[in-house]
């Protein structure tokens, strides 16, 4: 047992190292110049091998990577080519509302979906039932992006009940409450369309799932018991469908920041997903190297924390995975 | 049992349909998706009766005048242009209104060329930078007068053009491309994207994964921590990454999605390996001294088959929503017609803002609808596989 | 000819009230400015601009690009709108090193069989001007006598034809000597802020194509092409510039002095007299020189040809009605600091402006802030020596009352020696005096850390002098008149300010709190508008300088 723990967080720690070397390779390779987006046209030969050297560009490769890792390791990440300010605070300033926003629309997208999921199992062929199958084929077939700029038209430009753009009002209110609820009405469109298009992806999997576990002979036994529904669906079928919900929860964590890039963007939100884009297309190597590293960190995390969530919940996994690996 | 056939599916006539498009679609438009076919943002021809038609006329020294009834709002462009071999000095080209009162338009010189939106004319015609020149020209209802003026020889012809503001299906684009034409031409790229994408990964996948789960032991770990590794980097952004480092043609495109979604499959494909493997039938295949290459050929590959099949369908949806969403972001070649593409110069060019739902609804919807049809297919192929989550169809 | 500016009656009225009957712009018709709160509020997105103007959450948007927006807002009656030429220049450039585009004749070709004016027409719906010419029209020192090449490709055609140039079996052109023309590759960016420049480049192959040289558009991720442009691996490229007044610029362009790595000489065309007469713009004693130098060179250049003028944009702005003393003109729109200091609203009290910030600030550094969108807000903190006339674009007093420039011999030959008389009465928005120190302290500050953004500016500085507190002497190594430009241009900083400065380049202003007053940050100036804060994501807020100089004899 401890030894399967050792190498999962070994393995953990050698795809970290991985991400790093790879990161530093990536962009170095990417065609492009760093310095282009920021130099001035009238900049002269001696103006721009100045920004160069300011920038530690001028320096060895070896040296270059010795320091890149010694700023992703000690979380400080060094200063962002492209805003002149240390990637740490960027990162700091932006996450609450990336957070904020994948934190609640996660959320809520799992807690609907997964209500509808169980109803539409129980009931198999009722109305429900299509509206978690259309709702899930919706969320992998609808351009999320199309879906919310359409959203964004109707609810905010032609029937102006929700915000433009942004998490705050300007100015923005004063008072803590006022100010809350400022910041909730400003996320309301973007949380709201991420729901609609998330949920239907859970309801559908938990749906399969119970399928799949209210066909278990133990889930037969119960009812063939006498147990009631309530009961069997509490008692026995939602305890079977803890643990996979909750590791696809937190796998899931990592893709949904890709969706952020694109719905950050749609709602003009500041956030970590467009400062990933942009630090990308703008050969930003500090900032996307340290936005990469994150992720990969998150990643990492959330799968060893899956693993362990697994094997505290469902005794028989232990078994399994120390046979198996 | 009806939902097995295969027939009876609305999703295979769909794809049939789009594929049928895809093939011959471009020989329903007389003109190639990117030519210039009617004014910029014409309207479809079903939506507004109101605007006026395309109206054109012809002067020659023979008939240096050319009377055009007008009973409509204004045109979306006014164009006139002198196609001549020579100059014709002394000579104008003259416009007159309904009311008799005359505007020059141009003196009849070689190549010479005024249309509404030019600056130069609306400050010629007196008008205010920001004004329609066109709407001025055209102001009123009655018969207006387009004519050559003045004295000496001439030779040529001028041509005018009054645009009309409907144009096919959809309308035009900002180019004045005809919007169904490019809506067709968008259907070939989707499919092409999502099909080759998927085939190239799963074939990636079923390899890696046939050869991990099969041959174990070292090649497997490595295999299992590249794909760790892969599925550790978020996709929208690596693939803006490789973007910019291979170029942003549509078979880089293609290969940079399969690069980065073989990694699901070749996790099924290993599991499924693993439980064959240890199947008394497979170990009795070894003990006769059946060669690897053989038992995974003719034994493992045909039992992950089906699944594959249904896999693979299920992934073509991700593929086509891949390249939407980097074309969207405008990371994509700007000469390639795809349906992400089309959403993204709509977008640029201010159809969100200007209300053209015509303009953005065909590549969207086409986009969600191809999928839609993918999806099904695949949860069709899904049910065959395992027969227990039927009842699932999208009917 | 004078361009009414399309504004409505009742501004036009007001503003000839406001100011005085005399032609020439008065800035001491200004003060300190009326609008109090100021809020740059933070939209990205070209759509969302749009629509918090039409829906009065923002009262101005500069920098209109797209002619959809610009067709509904000159529809709109709740918005005035103003257009003004600029310095914004757009070229399709050639790479003379090799052949075909060694071949002035070709390049020439090239010029007329472009339709500058259809592309104009089609893809800005006429809100740009064609240009013929190597300095836009609305420079100073603009040549309106030289050659150019009208779209005419018959007459390109027999341009070749009568230079030798004949056409291959497969319609491409061969030279006088033989060789085909290689197929060719226009460079251009996709970055999705230019939407228009790959649809330029394709138009412009079709063009070339037409007359036989086999073209095709090549987009790109822009920094993957400017390091191609660098490096010289192109032939042919599209590219937008920003001109700047001084037409010193041309020197940058096509000096071949300038054809070394990072330098911008990207045609490398290879001129002696060329080099001559740039040499004379570039170093000229005096303003007399400086434009018959101009004049010349752009007299050259449209014969040489080294790269083919396209476009220059209009800045195009509007404002939402209902704010009196807007003021404009032929060379400004209505997004300007007059408009900002005297706007106020047509009726009722006093209210917060609110602008369109259309990218996020970055490090709102003086030092390292390249961006259009942080100099946005540091313009309006910082002044220089010197400023520009709104209406001429002539030099025009600022933290400077009167200077004078002179040659003097130096021990490398003649260098330029300027001084400057300050303004007297000056204080920082700290409350502190403005002197003489305070010049000679950003000069020495700037030339010692070398900063990239201000090193053409003070790397030729030799000594600062500064006799008394409003008397600044800078003498420079060599003799140019563009130095005046370059010094009265820089921004002005505290000296008491520049010595807590431990690491320019780390140096975050704007989250820094000022010993002096708690309400200030370290971004501390002499300007209109004092920085308050930035809320990242949403907005930037400033308010009046109550004790902005411009009010001070008021």
């Amino acid at each position: 047992m401890r030894s399967y723990w050792a190498r999962r967080v070994g393995s953990s720690v050698l795809i970290l190292a991985l991400v790093l070397v790879l990161n530093f390779v990536l962009f170095r390779m990417m065609p492009g110049d760093p310095v282009a987006s920021i130099v001035d046209p009238k900049f002269s030969p001696e103006a721009k091998a100045r920004l160069m050297e300011v920038y530690g560009l001028d320096k060895p490769m070896l040296t270059q990577f010795a320091l890149y890792v010694k700023s992703s390791l000690s979380f400080d990440f060094g200063i962002s080519f492209l805003t002149g300010r240390p990637v740490a605070d960027e990162l700091r300033s932006r996450v609450p509302n990336t957070v904020a926003l994948l934190g609640s629309s996660l959320l809520l997208s799992a807690l609907l979906g997964t209500w509808l999921g169980i109803q539409a199992a129980r009931k198999r062929g009722g109305a429900l039932e299509r509206l978690v199958l259309w709702g899930g084929a919706l969320s992998y077939s609808f351009p999320s992006f199309f879906f919310q700029l359409m959203l964004l038209m109707v609810f905010a430009a032609a029937i102006p009940i929700f915000p433009l753009r942004g998490s705050l009002s300007v100015p923005p209110p004063l008072g803590g409450a006022a100010l809350f609820l400022d910041y909730v009405w400003h996320l309301a469109l973007p949380v709201l369309s991420q729901v609609l298009l998330g949920f239907g992806g859970w309801a559908l999997y938990v749906r399969n799932l119970m399928v799949k576990i209210l066909g278990e002979d133990f889930i037969l036994m119960a009812r063939g018991r006498g147990l009631p529904e309530r009961r069997v669906l509490r008692g026995h079928a939602f305890r079977m469908l803890l643990p996979p919900l909750l590791t696809i929860l937190l796998l899931s964590l990592p893709g949904v920041v890709s969706g952020a890039v694109l719905t950050e963007t749609v709602f003009s939100l500041h956030g970590v997903g467009r400062f990933l884009m942009e630090a990308v297309t703008g050969h930003d190597y500090p900032a996307a190297g340290a936005s990469f590293f994150l992720l990969a960190l998150l990643t990492v995390a959330s799968t060893l924390a899956s693993d362990l969530l697994y094997g505290v919940t469902d005794p028989r996994v232990r078994l399994e995975r120390g046979r198996g690996r | 049992m009806r939902r097995r056939t295969l027939t009876r599916r609305w999703s295979f006539w769909c794809l049939v349909l789009l594929a049928a498009l895809a093939l011959f679609g471009g020989r329903l438009f007389s003109a190639p998706p990117d030519a210039e076919v009617a004014a910029p943002f014409s309207k479809p021809f079903w939506l507004d009766r109101s605007l006026p038609p395309t109206v054109t006329a012809d002067l020659t020294p023979d008939a240096p005048s050319a009377e055009i009834p007008w009973s409509w709002g204004a045109p979306s462009r006014f164009f006139v242009a002198a196609d001549m071999v020579a100059d014709a000095p002394g000579r104008t080209i003259l416009w007159t209104k309904p009311g008799g009162r005359t505007v020059e338009i141009a003196p009849l010189k070689k190549g010479v060329e005024r249309d509404g939106r030019d600056m130069a004319f609306k400050r010629a015609l007196g008008l205010p930078p920001f004004a329609d020149g066109a709407a001025s020209l055209l102001d009123e209802r009655g018969t207006y007068r387009l004519s050559v003026d003045g004295q000496g020889p001439w030779e040529g012809t001028v041509r005018l053009r009054l645009d009309g503001g409907r144009w096919g299906l959809f309308g035009t684009d900002q180019r004045g491309r005809d919007i169904a034409a490019l809506f067709v031409a968008g259907i070939r790229v989707s499919l092409l994207v999502g099909i080759m994408a998927t085939l190239i990964a799963t074939a990636l996948g079923t390899t890696v994964g046939l050869a991990a789960g099969y041959l174990g032991g070292w090649f497997d770990s490595a295999a299992m921590r590249l794909v760790d590794l892969l599925l550790s980097i978020p996709m929208l952004p690596i693939l803006m990454a490789l973007a910019a480092i291979w170029g942003k043609g549509l078979w880089q495109l293609v290969l940079i999605l399969s690069i980065f979604s073989w990694m699901g499959t070749a996790r099924t494909v290993r599991a499924m390996t693993l439980s064959l493997r240890d199947t008394a039938y497979i170990e009795d295949l070894r003990g006769i001294g059946a060669p690897t290459a053989y038992i995974l050929r003719r034994h493992l590959l045909p039992e992950t088959l089906p699944l594959l099949l249904a896999t693979m369908t299920l992934g073509v949806p991700g593929a086509i929503l891949s390249e939407a969403g980097l074309s969207f972001l405008g990371l994509s070649d700007p000469r390639v017609i795809s349906w992400g593409r089309m959403l993204h110069e709509a977008q640029t060019f201010g159809t969100f803002t200007a209300g053209a739902w015509w303009m953005l609804l065909p590549p969207g919807l086409g986009i969600a609808v191809l999928c839609l049809a993918f999806l099904d297919m695949g949860k069709y192929l899904e049910e065959r596989t395992d027969p227990r989550l039927r009842g699932g169809a999208l009917s | 000819m004078t361009v009414k500016k399309l504004l409505s009656a009742s501004i036009l009225l007001t503003l000839l009230a406001a100011l005085p009957a005399s032609a020439a712009f008065d800035p001491g018709a200004y003060g300190v400015p009326k609008v109090k709160d100021l809020y740059l509020v933070i939209l990205r997105d070209p759509d969302a601009q749009l629509l918090a103007l039409e829906g009065g959450k923002i009262d101005m948007l500069s920098d209109l690009a797209r002619p959809v927006d610009i067709a509904a807002l000159s529809k709109n009656p709740a918005v005035d709108m103003s257009l003004a030429s600029g310095f914004h220049a757009f070229f399709l450039g050639f790479n003379a090193r090799t052949f075909p585009w060694s071949e002035a004749e070709l390049r020439r070709a090239a010029c007329q069989a472009i339709p500058r004016e259809r592309i104009v027409r089609d893809l800005f719906s006429g809100y740009a001007e064609p240009l013929a010419t190597y300095l836009p029209p609305v420079s100073p020192y603009f040549e309106p006598g030289v050659t150019t090449y009208a779209y005419d490709p018959a007459a390109a055609a027999k341009r070749l034809a009568d230079a030798g140039w004949t056409k291959g079996g497969d319609g491409v052109l061969v030279s006088p000597d033989g060789r085909a023309v290689p197929p060719q590759k226009i460079l251009s960016p996709t970055a999705s802020v230019a939407p228009t420049t790959t649809e330029i480049a394709v138009r412009a192959a079709e063009a070339l194509t037409s007359i036989g040289i086999p073209t095709t558009a090549e987009p790109m991720d822009f920094s993957t092409m400017l390091a191609r442009l660098d490096k010289r691996n192109f032939g042919m490229y599209v590219m937008a510039w920003s001109m700047g007044k001084d037409p010193d610029s041309l020197y940058s362009f096509y000096s071949s002095k300038m054809d070394v790595p990072g330098g911008y000489n990207l045609s490398g065309v290879q001129d002696t007299a060329l080099d001559d007469v740039l040499d004379r713009l570039k170093f000229a004693p005096d303003g007399t020189a400086a434009a018959a130098a101009a004049s010349e060179a752009q007299k050259m250049l449209s014969d040489l040809v080294p790269a083919v003028p396209l476009y220059s944009r209009y800045s195009i702005s509007a404002i939402r009605k209902g704010w009196k003393n807007v003021f404009t003109s032929e060379r400004t729109t209505a997004d300007n600091l007059w408009t900002l200091l005297a706007m106020e609203p047509e009726s009722g009290p006093m209210r917060p402006l609110y602008l369109a910030q259309t990218d996020e600030p970055r490090a709102l550094s003086p030092f390292t802030s390249t961006t259009a969108y942080d100099w946005q807000i540091l313009g309006m903190i910082y002044d220089g020596l010197m400023a520009s006339d709104p209406e001429t674009l002539e030099d025009m007093p600022w933290l400077a009352t009167s200077w004078s420039v002179s040659d003097e011999e130096g021990p490398e030959g003649m260098r330029t020696a300027l001084a400057f008389t300050l303004r007297e009465g000056v204080v920082w928005q700290d409350g502190r005096p403005f002197t003489s120190a305070d010049a000679a302290a950003t000069i020495e500050f700037l030339r010692k850390n070398e900063v990239p953004r201000y090193y053409d500016s003070v790397m030729h500085v030799e000594a600062i002098e500064t006799p008394d507190d409003h008397t600044l002497k800078v003498t420079m190594k060599n003799r140019s008149f563009w130095h005046l430009h370059g010094i009265g241009g820089l921004p002005i900083f505290p000296k008491h300010v520049l010595e807590t400065v431990k690491e320019w380049r780390t140096w975050l202003p704007a989250g820094e709190k000022s010993p002096d007053d708690q309400t200030l940050t370290g971004l501390v100036g002499t300007g209109p508008f004092v920085f308050r804060e930035y809320r990242p994501g949403e907005y930037v807020r400033m308010t009046a300088n109550e004790t902005f100089w411009l009010g001070l004899g008021r």
